[in-house]
């Protein structure tokens, strides 16, 4: 090759993909390094949407934190909701009734379903299918209308609260939700026939950005994302918290069905198969839901003993973490999120070189990153 | 129009200037009448599209403007053409501005020989859908024009991928118009029409199997070159932002979609008439129907009946399917449709050599096809039924039967969270 | 010829999936539509079909309000202004009681907190203005007595909204478009 041509070789298309773009989901930021379509090298660029949650932390009381933690991530508040009030309890020495433990686990797998109709539209859309994005929003909008009638908001429900939940629920409700339940199912196999089947999509998804088992745990990924590379993990059941054991509920991994284990192809029916889990888990949870309180005697003004605490949760996008540290006060002393959407932005650019732009919009949308979250 | 030139020029006895000037004029007037005819067939068509997109996402779509919203795209041009027209400093100036009258040069002007009916049509040319596939290949310039000059380098890919696109999909739609050629035996497209006959059965598309792959073929390769999904790659919403047109703005950028749109249309009447029997009535012969205005009226009519319903499929097929990678395409295109082309083309000319025209070989393989196409419309039919039957024939909403619930008690919210308040505290809940 | 096989599985496939997606596509052209067409097609308004623990812009009844502070206390966001003041003849004297809805989040806490009910969410959320100092709503023109926390008899509950509706220019203070049946396109 002639020294021009070797020059020509090496020079490198540099792309700014974002902050505005249409498959960045919220603000983020990639620097792309290519050669033509092929990837050399992509950069994520995070803290376009830094609010300084945690530090927040510090100036709220534990109770007026809640909130907050809605606005972690606006996907899964209900799980953010959820570990903040069991950090909480565990500093407290606090027990839950029975009946606010499955109105949780209600709550949350609702949410979950919620989630992974976002996580899924988006990934359609961003291979440009745009109908199944609106067929399972539409989905999701349901779902939006039972948790505001559970408890009153769309997307920051401030449901989960420490020592118990806010609300109660009534037979009409729990009906409602079966009617839902009984709906979603035949929605799924449906999405199956006009999207999950299609071969454009299968080989647009199977064997791109293949993550191997090792580069999976090493890189921290978790939930879904972890599952989809063969690793069966799930802190529901490995770590059981709340009323998990008593449900019966199968773990769904990535078998490499259109490719490799660990393909995008595999992050997407993992997403389809938790949803189905879900489903399974909220008719359990609705059949066995005891009488009893929704809220455990909590002191008026909730001042936990000097310690700290990590508590996890499987959250829609895996182990969604709280590291709590109390100085006695009736405001937290520091609180740290475990955030999925950071692990797994940080190993794009592990996977990058090689890809195509294509795959690389793929592969972000199969991640499942929501901004607020990577950088609360 | 050249009978009436000269006819016309005797009657008002012109001298040669006069009937030089004549022909211009009746050129012009020609011209200006497939423009408009074009422009207004490519707004209807940004109506259907988000029409059909709005009905398949279970939405409604537009339907304010006029009835059913049918005045929408009226409504959008007027605002497109008020749009400031920002033309970004460091492109290059005036290929920028040209950039979309390449892309609409190259479609509009294909409106010339398409046979919208039998004495419908403003240029029979003998070399007609050579002409046709030649002409529409100058989008590709405008498109590549518009990615150079915009200085943005989403657009550079999306003029660059579009290039690589139009060019490679030439070859397969060549080669299955060239199945339908062999059949005609010419290049005219009257000629071509002339050659099929009004039932299905004599529809080319229907006249072996090789001619019923060629159609699909055809209409892929179609759809490639027009740039639309699951082939939207130059554009790429998720991936190009914009692609070739993200700079763009004003009615520079309804400039390329006019002639998008336009190309969608002009795709549907192509295949409509090579292999949908184009303008042909049921039962009545081209010298009959030359005849008569009124079945003239009826071969027109027929006519747009199936291009429209070809525009809906590509609407369709848009809001339906996901978007191929750029490799993918080049194999789909290479490995996949070039390959069955020349297969359809082999066996075309062996059962031309085999098969006696009017036989009842002939007519048992047209019926035979025409029966493969039907059960394919039955088993379509039959999937359809199934996925309403599973999902409901109302994916509804109102899990909550909001709109049943009777008047609201305004004391409600008050009871609630006194009650939250005294279960906070330990006391009796509910 | 295991090549070719699989060259003309992946052929049939394609088309199989593309038709079965095509089904369901086109399936949804003969169904209903889901959309609401808010606001000037619903059969009955938005605000009606909320459920009634809905979060909408808050208000305070001041009939009720004991002016004991604990919502600015639990207000996270310091949204509520809420000033008491001593007066020589008068006692205490609620002066001020200002919503910041502009700053609101509508987490619920100050109404958890309420002894009285006298702060609570309304289900109007058609607050969109033009300008942000119209949505610091006030609640007290002039300087009044608070409420006694245990009132004989109770006072009525005003209709939910009412107060705030009556505080804050909105879009009822705009004349309703007619009623038009839902899904009312295909009736014109």
């Amino acid at each position: 090759m002639s020294p021009e041509l070797q020059q020509v070789g090496r020079e490198e298309f540099v792309l700014n993909m974002g902050p505005h773009h249409p498959a960045t989901h919220g603000v983020l930021r990639f620097v792309l390094h290519t050669d033509g379509e092929i990837m050399r090298r992509a950069v994520p660029e995070v803290g376009y949407l830094h609010r300084g949650l945690e530090k927040l932390a510090e100036a709220h009381t534990y109770a007026a934190y809640v909130p907050f933690t809605d606005r972690i991530n606006y996907l899964e508040s209900m799980f953010c909701n959820q570990v903040w009030s069991m950090a909480v309890e565990r500093l407290l020495g606090l027990q839950v009734p029975r009946r606010a433990e499955y109105l949780r686990v209600i709550a949350c797998e609702l949410n979950r379903i919620a989630n992974h109709c976002i996580a899924l539209g988006s990934i359609a859309m961003d291979v440009g299918a745009y109908t199944p994005f609106v067929y399972l929003l539409r989905e999701r909008e349901a779902i939006n209308d039972l948790l505001e009638a559970l408890c009153g908001n769309r997307l920051t429900y401030h449901y989960v609260r420490i020592g118990g939940v806010a609300h109660d629920v009534d037979e009409g409700w729990q009906g409602k939700v079966r009617a839902y339940l009984d709906h979603l199912e035949p929605i799924l196999d449906e999405l199956h026939s006009l999207v999950g089947g299609n071969e454009i999509l299968v080989r647009r998804l199977g064997g791109v950005a293949v993550i191997c088992a090792s580069d999976a745990v090493g890189w921290g990924l978790v939930g879904p994302n972890l599952r989809a590379s063969g690793v069966d993990w799930d802190l529901r059941r490995d770590r059981p918290y709340s009323v998990y054991p008593e449900l019966s509920f199968e773990v769904p991994v990535g078998r490499g069905e259109q490719g490799q284990v660990g393909d995008c192809y595999d992050r997407w029916t993992v997403r389809v198969a938790e949803m189905r889990q879900s489903v399974r888990l909220l008719r359990q949870a609705l059949e066995r839901l005891p009488a009893g309180d929704i809220l455990a005697k909590v002191p008026r003004s909730i001042k936990p003993p000097a310690g700290e605490v990590y508590q996890p949760v499987e959250g829609a996008r895996g182990e969604l973490g709280l590291y709590l540290v109390s100085d006695g006060s009736p405001k937290p002393s520091r609180a740290k999120w475990r955030s999925s959407s950071f692990a797994a932005l940080s190993i794009v650019e592990h996977l990058s070189r090689g890809l195509m732009i294509a795959d690389l919009v793929a592969l972000i949308a199969s991640l499942d990153p929501i901004a607020p979250e990577v950088d609360r | 129009m050249e009978s009436l030139v000269q006819h016309l020029s005797a009657r008002w006895s012109l001298g040669p200037w006069g009937q030089e000037l004549l022909a211009a004029a009746a050129i012009l007037l020609v011209a200006a009448l497939v423009f408009v005819v074009a422009l207004t067939y490519a707004g209807i068509i940004t109506w259907v599209e988000r029409r059909v997109a709005g009905r398949t996402q279970s939405r409604v779509g537009p339907n304010r403007v006029g009835p059913f919203g049918f005045l929408q795209w009226l409504a959008d041009g007027a605002k497109m053409i008020l749009k400031e027209d920002v033309i970004p400093a460091q492109a290059d100036g005036p290929m920028f501005r040209l950039a979309p009258y390449a892309c609409m040069l190259g479609v509009f002007t294909a409106f010339v020989s398409v046979p919208f009916g039998q004495l419908l049509i403003a240029a029979d040319l003998n070399v007609g859908i050579l002409f046709l596939l030649a002409i529409t290949s100058l989008v590709v310039v405008g498109v590549l024009m518009a990615g150079w000059a915009s200085n943005n380098k989403w657009s550079l890919l999306g003029g660059v991928r579009s290039a690589a696109q139009i060019v490679s999909y030439e070859l397969p739609a060549g080669l299955a118009v060239l199945v339908v050629v062999l059949g005609a035996g010419s290049l005219s497209m009257q000629d071509i029409v002339r050659a099929q006959g009004g039932a299905p059965w004599n529809w080319f598309v229907f006249r072996d199997p090789f001619c019923l792959v060629a159609f699909f073929l055809y209409f892929t390769a179609a759809v490639a070159e027009g740039n639309r999904t699951p082939f939207d790659l130059p554009e790429a919403e998720s991936e190009l932002v914009a692609g070739y047109n993200t700079e763009y703005s004003g009615i520079r950028f309804g400039g390329f979609f006019l002639g998008e749109f336009a190309n969608i249309y002009l795709l549907s009447a192509i295949a409509t008439s090579l292999f949908l029997g184009g303008w042909q009535v049921p039962g009545v012969s081209p010298a009959e129907q030359a005849g008569s205005v009124w079945l003239q009226l009826l071969g027109f009519a027929i006519f747009f009946a199936k291009a429209w319903a070809l525009v809906f499929v590509v609407v369709w097929l848009r809001w339906t399917l996901p978007r191929l990678r750029v490799d993918q395409l080049m194999g789909l295109c290479y490995r996949y449709l070039i390959p069955l082309a020349f297969a359809c083309l082999l066996g075309t000319s062996l059962l031309l050599l085999a098969v006696v025209p009017g036989s009842a070989l002939d007519l048992g393989l047209r019926l035979g096809t025409t029966g493969l196409g039907a059960l394919g419309g039955a088993l379509f039919a039959w999937r359809v039924a199934h996925h309403i039957r599973r999902a409901g024939d109302r994916v509804s909403l109102d899990v909550l039967q909001r709109g049943a619930r009777g008047a609201f008690d305004p004391a409600w919210q008050t009871r609630r969270y006194g009650a939250f308040r005294k279960a906070a505290r330990g006391q009796e809940e509910r | 010829m295991g090549a070719l096989a699989s060259y003309l599985r992946a052929i049939g496939r394609t088309v199989l999936s593309v038709g079965d997606g095509l089904a369901v596509t086109f399936s949804y052209l003969l169904r209903a539509p889901v959309t609401l067409q808010y606001p000037d097609r619903m059969r009955v308004p938005v605000i009606e079909l909320l459920p009634e623990r809905s979060r909408g812009m808050l208000e305070v009844d001041l009939d009720l309000c004991t002016g004991c502070a604990a919502c600015d206390r639990a207000c996270p966001i310091d949204c509520i202004a809420l000033e008491v003041v001593k007066h020589a003849e008068r006692g205490r004297l609620i002066q001020r009681f200002d919503i910041d809805l502009g700053k609101c989040m509508f987490c619920g806490l100050c109404t958890e907190a309420c002894p009285t009910g006298a702060i609570r969410h309304s289900h109007e959320f058609e607050g969109g203005t033009g300008d942000v100092r119209a949505l610091v709503v006030p609640f007290v023109d002039a300087p009044r007595q608070p409420a006694k926390a245990k009132q004989e008899p109770p006072p009525a509950p005003k209709p939910l909204g009412s107060i705030l509706r009556a505080r804050m220019p909105g879009p009822w203070d705009r004349p309703r478009p007619p009623a038009r049946p839902e899904g009312g396109e295909h009736a014109g």
